[in-house]
């Protein structure tokens, strides 16, 4: 388990809960004094419904709306404590875990497919979706007896695919699915009592199988051969503990939509105040999942009204929390310190002679990209060579600009990989994308008709400020790889909080805001190109000085250190340039791309061991991915594109889980 | 790639009868140029001028949101309305190309294929109806249909004042709202075209808040317990919604439902043109004088 460094000094569990019981309370009466009086506000609880109108509301709507922000609230942060026992991971929770996605992938499918699943029971849709994208992150780390490293690196890749996959229903169909935007952005909104009535029954009973499991889950705070040794079944210890967690999110999310935060939030605060077992920890964390979301709700349905759109309570309580989350990330002691993880970093064998397979490789880019200039559709079907060269002028920015935005990501990606010693690192994670996207978003909505460079300018402040923050928090801890990670991750949620908020807001700029974030290359031109062609290679070759160092780190602080390295020093400068990279990309195809992930894992598998050779291997490989992908996104569904970051994710991810399985 | 053979005879000679066909109607003297729209509301108010655009973005879409006027079949699709295919878009040769500001980030790459009018309606601080006629205009000007133009500008106003002389003893103020799922609603109000029919008509909105860029607000259902307002709801529901407001205490509960004063209309384009705005005004008051008889 991993501990802390600090304590909050003079708070318990208890005092927290207390304090914010209070300000709680406050609320309630000022918020009903505010609606109808304090009286009629009580009456209207058990008010029956052919009352005057406003009690009507209060009964029908406020007071529900309360219950299922308290209900919510406690299932989630108790599904956050049994996801983060059993995975031993401070920072799991429903959404990182890919319930969320899989739920809210399965209600778009089921909006577009099968409607009439919906009249029988959204919850049960979304129970199935959740349950079902669990279940193929617990297939994907069976092999490895669910262990948590690989639990977690499943749940994010198959978050990253479902997402990737409701980006693509999504972009297509955008008017069809706008209420599920509401849903997915966690609005609490209630027009009767029927979803409270469906919460409680199911909260007890997962309440109650919780205070069962209480002793055997206790053991899993030992590693895994002293609690062999105790005679407990790990696997299945693990296994009713997530399955419970997914069931306790499952009946929350399908009422309340996409509300990640407080899963995450309640328990770690409570540890923070001090509760160290298990059973404490369970108790005053759902209690704090109850009073946080019900404040959170509370507060904001003080502000509906002033504003055009309703601020969905789920995406706020993410950015309120994001903050929060970077404060506690140093705070945290990780039990991985300063050595890389076990297992993850030796996937694939070392190969004797890396370079002909890299020329092959380096071969088939030149020939996709070949295939990609020639062969196409046009008016009158397809064609193997143009009718009119004159076609070249589109195609030939976007095979370039898509090459270069791979061999850029890859690198990155590399970079990252082997900083961190960590398989699941990627620029995406490292939160660089996500900040220049919501300065993007920024841009897209406050500035009118914004043109193409605007936008780049734009979206390069973003990324810098994004880096300046990175550097800002992790410069005291000397730029360890999973504070950097982790502090990713919290911006990262800051930029799915942004993205919600738009989204469910309606507006129908949001169809352009999707495109872009989906990733294409369609708004790249020719200067673009070149541009991006020249930085793709300017900012390759500067990684090849810091190959040694590359080879190095990822042994270990101390081991570098002995060898002679300025650690502090070359992280930095390594992030810099991992940062440059990433921004580049992006601003060419958006934030969402597997690339960065996938192409040094690949170059990884494929024996591309020595850090030159993989960074080679890894930037010829994203090339080949991204024109590929391109090529394919501009073909399957002619006229129709789908953008080359979303081909991308779904070859890759399906690539990648396939990989993961036989680790 | 299956289909895509080199050298493959019949694709040649296909390519061949494909070029002599673009070749012949610009040989032709031609009555009006070959236009292509990003844009639905365009698209709508150049079918009602009787020009038929050769190419529309997100063809399926407009058949299920705009409806009518029908799209002919030989109407190109161009994909997304965000990302229409470029390479497509100059095979076809369009004479011009319109769109609206929402897509002027595009203008620069579509200059290439053809000269581009960006054509604004639902500019926020100008009258809507306005605007809305001056665009009209514009489009028969470009498309060489003015006296067209002029025709369904006084033909839609014509109408609009008829039905607007039927529900002249409507004082009850309504509340045009669509459902996005069985919680939250669209409130149309200023800056739209619900409320620019509203205004023609002489009847009066009763959402009390604020509006967005686009004419409308997103909204709880409890916000509208308030309002004492007669319920408007456009179709269509998305999907189980009817079904789930059975069961809503809260839905029930509001005063035009408890009054069984609640009307429903037919979809239509709600960010729409003339065409729209009429076909909406004969809704609206068809429904209206139902419900009274």
């Amino acid at each position: 388990m991993p501990e802390h460094r600090v304590r909050l000094p003079g708070l318990t569990p208890e005092r927290i809960c207390l304090l914010l019981a209070g300000g709680f309370l406050g609320l309630v009466i000022t918020s009903l004094h505010g609606e109808a009086g304090l009286i009629e506000g009580l009456a209207a609880l058990v008010a029956p419904p052919d009352d005057p109108t406003l009690r009507a509301a209060l009964h029908f709507s406020w007071w529900p709306r309360l219950a299922v922000a308290l209900l919510g609230g406690a299932g989630l942060a108790l599904a956050g404590v049994l996801f983060q026992q059993v995975l031993r991971n401070p920072l799991a929770a429903p959404t990182t875990l890919g319930v969320a996605s899989g739920a809210n992938l399965a209600l778009m499918a089921a909006t577009l497919m099968a409607p009439g699943l919906l009249a029988v029971g959204r919850e049960w849709v979304a129970l199935a979706g959740g349950g079902l994208s669990m279940g193929l992150v617990f297939l994907l780390a069976w092999r490895r007896g669910l262990a948590p490293v690989v639990v977690v690196l499943g749940g994010l890749v198959v978050n990253l695919y479902f997402g990737a996959l409701g980006m693509v229903l999504l972009l297509f169909h955008q008017e069809e699915l706008k209420g599920l935007l509401i849903w997915g952005a966690g609005s609490l909104a209630q027009n009767g009592w029927g979803d409270a009535a469906f919460l409680v029954p199911r909260l007890a009973i997962g309440a109650g199988l919780a205070w069962l499991l209480l002793r055997p889950l206790a053991v899993l705070e030992l590693n895994d051969a002293s609690a062999r040794s105790l005679g407990v079944s790990l696997k299945q210890l693990r296994l009713l503990g997530l399955g419970l967690a997914v069931f306790l999110t499952g009946c929350v999310v399908s009422v309340a939509g996409l509300i990640g935060f407080i899963g995450l939030a309640a328990p770690n605060i409570v540890r923070l105040a001090g509760a160290r077992r298990l059973g404490p920890r369970l108790l005053w964390s759902t209690v704090l999942g109850a009073l946080l979301l019900a404040t959170t709700d509370l507060l904001l349905q003080g502000f509906t009204g002033v504003l055009p759109t309703a601020i969905p309570t789920g995406a706020t309580t993410a950015l309120l929390g994001a903050p929060l989350l970077l404060w506690l990330v140093p705070r945290l002691r990780l039990h991985q310190g300063d050595r890389p993880p076990e297992g993850g970093t030796s996937i694939g064998q070392r190969m004797a002679r890396p370079g002909r397979l890299g020329a092959f490789l380096g071969v088939g880019v030149l020939l996709a990209a070949l295939v990609a200039a020639a062969v196409g559709q046009g008016a009158d079907g397809w064609h193997a060579l143009p009718p009119d060269w004159d076609v070249l002028q589109w195609r030939v920015p976007r095979i370039a600009a898509s090459a270069a935005s791979g061999v850029m990501l890859a690198v990155a990606g590399a970079i990252i990989q082997r900083l961190s010693a960590n398989p699941i690192a990627s620029p995406e994670v490292l939160g660089i994308s996500g900040g220049s996207a919501i300065a993007v978003i920024g841009g897209i909505f406050l500035l009118s008709s914004p043109d193409n460079l605007t936008l780049v300018a734009v979206g390069t402040a973003g990324a810098l400020v994004t880096l300046a923050v990175l550097v800002a928090l992790n410069r005291s801890n000397g730029f360890l790889p999973e504070r950097l990670l982790l502090t990713g991750v919290a911006i990262t949620a800051v930029f799915d909080a942004v993205r919600s908020i738009v989204l469910a807001g309606g507006d129908p700029r949001g169809q352009q805001v999707l495109a872009w974030l989906s990733g294409s290359t369609y708004y790249v031109d020719l200067p673009g190109a070149l541009v991006v062609a020249l930085l793709a290679a300017v900012l390759g070759l500067a990684a090849t000085p810091f190959v040694r160092w590359l080879d190095i780190l990822p042994l270990g602080a101390h081991t570098a250190r002995a060898l002679g390295i300025h650690v502090d020093r070359s992280r930095l400068v390594l992030l810099v340039l991992v940062a440059l990279l990433t921004a580049s990309a992006t601003l060419v195809v958006g934030p969402l791309s597997f690339v960065g992930l996938l192409a040094p894992h690949m170059a990884r598998m494929l024996g591309f061991a020595r850090a030159g050779s993989h960074l080679a291997g890894a930037a010829v490989l994203g090339a080949l991915l991204m024109v590929l992908a391109d090529w394919t996104g501009r073909q399957l569904l002619f006229p129709q594109e789908i953008p080359a970051g979303l081909v991308a994710s779904l070859l890759g991810g399906a690539y990648f889980m396939w990989g993961l399985r036989r680790v | 790639m299956a289909p895509c053979r080199l050298a493959d005879t019949g694709l040649r000679a296909a390519r061949v009868l494909a070029f002599l066909w673009l070749i012949v109607p610009a040989a032709a003297p031609a009555s009006s140029p070959r236009i292509a729209t990003l844009d639905w509301t365009l698209a709508e108010t150049l079918l009602a001028l009787g020009v038929t655009p050769a190419a529309v973005a997100q063809v399926d879409a407009y058949d299920a949101w705009v409806r009518e006027p029908e799209l002919p079949a030989d109407v190109v699709d161009l994909g997304l309305r965000t990302q229409p295919n470029l390479e497509l878009l100059a095979d076809l040769e369009p004479d011009r190309i319109l769109i609206s500001p929402m897509f002027a980030n595009l203008e620069p790459r579509l200059r290439r294929i053809a000269p581009v009018d960006i054509l604004s309606l639902y500019t926020p601080e100008t009258d809507t109806w306005a605007e809305m006629l001056s665009l009209t205009r514009e489009l028969g000007r470009l498309a060489g249909r003015e006296a067209a133009a002029e025709q369904l500008i006084a033909d839609t106003q014509a109408r609009i004042e008829a039905l607007g002389d039927r529900v002249d003893d409507i004082s009850t103020p309504l509340l045009l709202v669509q459902f996005m799922d069985a919680r939250h609603v669209r409130v149309f109000g200023d800056n739209g075209l619900y409320q620019a029919v509203l205004d023609q008509l002489g009847l009066d909105n009763g959402w009390p808040g604020t509006t967005n860029y686009w004419g409308f607000a997103t909204a709880g259902l409890e916000e509208l317990a308030g309002i004492d307002a007669r319920l408007v709801v456009v179709r269509p529901y998305p999907a189980g919604v009817e079904e789930r407001l059975e069961s809503s205490g809260l839905w029930q509960a509001l005063p035009s439902v408890r009054r069984g004063t609640t009307i429903t209309l037919p979809p239509v384009w709600s960010f729409g043109a003339l065409p729209s705005a009429r076909r909406f005004a004969e809704a609206l008051v068809t429904a209206l004088e139902e419900a009274d008889a």
